[in-house]
């Protein structure tokens, strides 16, 4: 940042008075920094109470919850070490809701971001009608998941849905979508890409509208093809926004809980339960808060990794750069 | 833009103020007690009935308004209710199953019901059965105050079964008392139904229907079920192989479908497509409004005695830290009211737990309520633990290591073994209440 | 996106005036394909009717719901099912889920809290911003660390602490409860700091030395030029809100103070499931954002580009 004292203060004090008396400089000055470091801390108070209260000091309470059989009731709150910790290692459904979130993440995160490139793509051709594709693929995102829940489930109703009434039309009778343990998941799935592609595909299309024409122009002087100009420009420069959109779409998926809670419950049999689901289970519906925590943070340090490997690769892609 | 937004912010933030102290007030300023509030998981008929007779209640005179707020059964609700609890801003009274309370009530989220109060208003500790009373004192405490039980019997479709011979001279379901007497039955009613299923069941996906069946049978086998906290799950092995080679007996593809859900199971027996269905009486009402031909009867004991594997809804007043008297007061009344006049809570199928309602002779024209009343007698409640009853975790666990003995993946005893050891991992834990 | 908005292109897959084309052209990046496509493109008109199918596809699930929401409550539950309503379209579902539910206080709580959350907001993050940008005081930047380091903090998984804290703070079951924890965006402030370093200081220290307060300067000349960013954090803060589900699904039980979203999940009719009024309500609840996108749809996607990114 380019806000140093040597920059801004010359800058900002070609007062006369001042530089004449000689001593008083360093003290008006010294004056001047002192009201500057209160009026600092007093702006960025109201935040940073907010801050400590509902982010830091849950953050921390959360971990020394980890470690005692805080209940929901209020009872029983003692220290119990890491009793939590062991049983969060060895417990099967911690380990089933975890690869339950893995697998969604990956399914959900392909097509969230292959489908929105391409949309994005197909968009960006510049056919007539821009606002009607972009109404059409962006609107669920503005939807709650409620609403997107409410709509699916109707979708996928086994008897009264229109997913089956339309497969019934081929003679086809269509599964319980929701309760069949080899098609719940994948259901979730598409509604989740359904919903929530419009996010990408907005990223997408700004990235896009990034790259130079000249590019293209050049290339096309060189007598280019249309592949091979989508091989050799497009993809490349679309390149650091799936990074990016690929690293946001793997940490919004690994922290799913809605869609799922509302349309399966987890269900069959936790076919569908992703972590998150099973720290409220615990949490809430079991009562037990503590282990609650404990299970919260081994998921905390995954998301931390996966945070962190961004950070590598982003920071290395900059050097190559 | 910005200066329009803020105002706006602050407009909102105005009235933000305005309605948060108003809703902290709650309605006291109201004359007389404020709305009750009221909260339950009963829908379909159920909640219609319910409805209905809180309505009656709130027409009587000097009683305050009752707000209702309805949750999904199960899971959703009683973690809610939990949640609210712990919060102290509770709803005036609540439902919860019987089953559901030993687990509730030493956490400190149930207050205790006055029996004093009660008795002003009619209700005394003789107006319940014996089976029933001890579910409602929890460490001495009257912790619930049962409305009804709702056991798991048995539908039969009254055409079928007169096609296929097996009604008797009175028009009931003729007695079957061996194993071998009930199957035969059973083909006898699937070979005049229309699905070729005598018997309907439906069990995917629904881990609690499971237990019921399970529960129901071992019970008339001699089965008995204990959840000592900090030791293991005690039961017979025997008995439990024995209940689970039955109940597969019944879905063995001759005698009912061998792989229903629930929904199906139930449209198989509103459509008039099988003979009997296995389920808790509050369907009922919803076959009476489909219009098919039914009587209900206990579940023969073709291994000895009968065993209803019922819950009771019953009320229980949530913690609040500063209960209003005068609500209290008034929640006493009502529920003493819904007591007196829980006739109608029968029309949905339920035993009323209040005696002098099923004693009276207008319960016994009921039909077919009459027909399993003495249901009453063979009830079969959960094992008191503290992550038992309707809807409990232990009977998902149940649903998700059993399904796969119905549906014929593994044998009875290694579903069970995988069930018994997550029923242990919690009995190891110190129960959170 | 350029001045030159590809909305309001009239181009028509069809016409083959040059005119036409150009325009076409100019509206797309891809410009440089050239002179080889003043025809007719196949590669287009392919491109137009996958767009097309997957356009009308990705609406069938709201179109579907809206059909079912205008049947009869009988209809809808009935086999075999009809897509459109045949016994005449009905508001029924509507009337009956505006005048006995509680449909009409959810969306009001939401908006209160939505609004209330959007404020509150913005106006503690540009205050931080603007001292974190403008201000050189001890500890700034490790406030700046730790706020960028917070990123990286899941809120969802507070949850359980979350719910503790409200428990202690009796605030469990209010409207506070719902919005408090809401307002800590620190991406947020991390948006409007970086805005603020590009605008020019010349203009403050010209006001500084006439002897105007930080404060009015903030609000009389950093504000205002910030007007685009500000709209965008604040759409991005609003639906965020409007949206959210977990939280005030956590810290609400209520059934008075809860929000749309956890409304329409927890609470159930005591007459069963009603096909029709549950699709009402969702459309219902869906309206609102709807409409409002319709009318500032630009803004939205800008707001949704620029501050998404940092938001997730």
């Amino acid at each position: 940042m380019t806000t140093a004292d040597g920059v801004t203060v010359p800058r900002t004090s070609p007062r006369p008075n001042a530089a004449l008396t000689g001593g008083p400089i360093s003290e008006g000055r010294r004056r001047r920094r002192r009201a500057e470091n209160i009026r600092g801390w007093v702006y960025c108070l109201p935040f940073l109470i907010a801050f400590g209260l509902f982010l830091i000091w849950p953050t921390i309470y959360g971990l020394w919850m980890s470690f005692t059989g805080t209940s929901l009731a209020g009872t029983k709150t003692g220290f119990v070490g890491l009793a939590n910790w062991t049983e969060a290692l060895g417990d099967a459904n911690v380990w089933t809701s975890l690869a339950n979130t893995a697998v969604f993440t990956v399914l959900s995160s392909i097509p969230l971001v292959l489908i929105a490139m391409g949309l994005a793509i197909l968009v960006n051709v510049g056919l007539p009608g821009q606002w009607f594709w972009r109404l059409a693929f962006f609107l669920p995102f503005l939807l709650a998941s409620t609403v997107v829940s409410k709509f699916w489930n109707w979708m996928y109703n086994p008897q009264l849905g229109l997913v089956n009434t339309v497969l019934g039309w081929f003679g086809i009778t269509g599964p319980a979508w929701l309760q069949d343990p080899s098609t719940a998941m994948i259901s979730v799935v598409i509604t989740t890409v359904w919903w929530t592609i419009g996010f990408n595909f907005l990223l997408y299309l700004a990235a896009l509208q990034n790259i130079p024409d000249q590019l293209y122009e050049a290339a096309s002087l060189d007598g280019a093809g249309r592949w091979r100009k989508f091989r050799s420009i497009t993809v490349p420069q679309l390149a650091p926004t799936t990074v990016l959109v690929l690293v946001l779409q793997l940490l919004s998926s690994l922290k799913v809980f809605d869609q799922i809670y509302q349309m399966t419950s987890g269900g069959p049999g936790g076919d569908t339960r992703p972590v998150l689901l099973y720290i409220y289970e615990v949490g809430f519906t079991g009562y037990r808060l503590g282990y609650a925590s404990a299970i919260s943070y081994i998921f905390f340090f995954m998301i931390i990794i996966v945070s962190l490997a961004y950070m590598v690769i982003s920071s290395r892609r900059s050097v190559k750069a | 833009m910005t200066r329009r937004s803020m105002l706006q912010g602050l407009g909102g933030l105005g009235a933000l103020g305005a309605t948060g102290s108003l809703a902290a007030c709650g309605s006291a300023g109201a004359q007389g007690v404020g709305d009750l509030a009221y909260w339950h998981l009963l829908s379909g008929p159920d909640g219609v009935t319910m409805t209905e007779l809180v309505d009656g209640y709130t027409a009587t005179d000097g009683a305050p308004g009752v707000k209702q707020t309805v949750l999904a059964w199960g899971a959703p609700y009683y973690t809610k209710l939990a949640m609210a609890s712990s919060g102290g801003r509770a709803p005036d009274l609540a439902v919860m199953h019987a089953a559901r309370v030993p687990g509730y009530a030493p956490g400190g989220l149930l207050d205790e019901w006055d029996l004093d109060l009660l008795g002003e208003f009619g209700v005394k500790k003789e107006d319940f059965p014996e089976l029933i009373w001890d579910k409602m004192v929890v460490d001495d405490k009257l912790t619930c105050i049962a409305l009804d039980s709702h056991p798991f019997v048995l539908y039969y479709n009254t055409d079928i079964a007169d096609a296929a011979g097996v009604l008797g001279s009175d028009g009931l379901l003729l007695p079957t008392n061996t194993p071998e007497d009930f199957r035969e039955l059973a083909l006898e009613l699937g070979a005049k139904s229309p699905s070729g299923y005598g018997l309907s069941w439906g069990y995917l996906g629904d881990g609690s229907n499971q237990w019921r069946m399970f529960s129901t049978y071992y019970t008339q086998l001699g089965g008995t079920i204990e959840l000592p906290e900090g030791g293991t799950m005690q039961y017979q092995e025997e008995l439990v192989v024995q209940t689970a080679e039955w109940i597969l007996s019944l879905i063995d593809g001759e005698v009912g479908n061998p792989g229903n859900d629930g929904g199906t199971a139930i449209s198989e027996f509103a459509t008039g497509s099988t003979g009997a269905f296995y389920g808790g009486v509050w369907e009922s009402g919803s076959y009476r409004n489909e219009g098919v031909p039914f009587d209900m009867t206990v579940i023969p004991g073709v291994f000895g005695e009968p065993a209803a594997y019922a819950d009771s809804h019953s009320f229980v007043l949530p913690h609040q830290s500063s209960p209003d008297e005068a609500k209290r007061r008034s929640v006493h009344e009502m529920v003493a009211y819904l007591l007196k006049n829980s006739i109608s809570w029968a029309g949905a199928g339920h035993i009323p737990a209040y005696s002098p309602v099923v004693q009276d002779p207008a319960y016994a024209k009921l039909i077919p309520q009459s027909h399993y009343a003495d249901a009453i007698d063979h009830l079969v409640y959960d094992p008191p633990a503290w992550f038992t009853g309707s809807g409990s975790d232990f009977h998902t666990y149940f649903g998700n290591d059993m399904q796969n003995v119905w549906a014929r993946r593994t044998s009875p005893l290694e579903g069970w073994n995988a069930f018994v050891a997550r029923i242990n991992d919690l009995l190891a834990k110190p129960s959170p209440m | 996106m350029s001045a030159a908005n590809p909305t309001t292109s009239p181009a028509l897959p069809a016409t083959r005036g040059k005119r036409r084309a150009d325009a076409a052209e100019r509206t797309a990046a891809t410009t440089a394909a050239g002179r080889r496509r003043r025809r007719t493109d196949p590669a287009r008109v392919v491109a137009f009717v996958i767009l097309l199918v997957l356009a009308l596809a990705w609406l069938v699930p709201v179109l579907w719901a809206a059909l079912t929401s205008f049947k009869t409550e009988a209809e809808a539950a009935a086999l075999p099912v009809t897509i459109v309503p045949e016994s005449g379209f009905t508001l029924d579902a509507y009337i009956t889920t505006l005048t006995s539910g509680q449909v009409p206080r959810w969306a009001w709580n939401s908006l209160l809290t939505s609004t209330a959350i959007t404020f509150i907001t913005v106006v503690i993050s540009a205050l931080a911003g603007y001292a974190l940008s403008r201000m050189e005081f001890v500890g700034r930047k490790a406030i700046v660390a730790l706020i960028l380091a917070s990123i990286m903090i899941p809120g969802q998984i507070l949850i359980v602490p979350l719910f503790q804290l409200m428990l202690g703070l009796n605030l469990v079951d209010t409207y506070w409860g719902i919005i408090l924890p809401q307002v800590v965006a620190a991406p947020m402030v991390f948006i409007l700091m970086k805005f603020f370093d590009q605008i020019p200081r010349e203009l403050e220290e010209a006001a500084l030395m006439d002897g105007a307060s930080r404060l009015r300067i903030l609000w009389s000349i950093v504000l205002p030029l910030s007007r685009p960013i500000l709209g965008a954090v604040s759409i991005f803060v609003f639906i965020g809100a409007w949206n959210n589900f977990l939280w005030p699904f956590i810290v609400v039980n209520d059934a008075d103070l809860m929000t749309l979203p956890t409304g329409l999940q927890t609470v159930i009719s005591a007459y069963g499931i009603q096909y029709a009024q549950n699709m009402a309500q969702a459309m219902l609840a869906a309206l609102p954002l709807i409409i409002v996108f319709l009318f500032f749809q630009r803004q939205i996607i800008k707001g949704i580009s620029t501050t998404g990114i940092a938001g997730t």
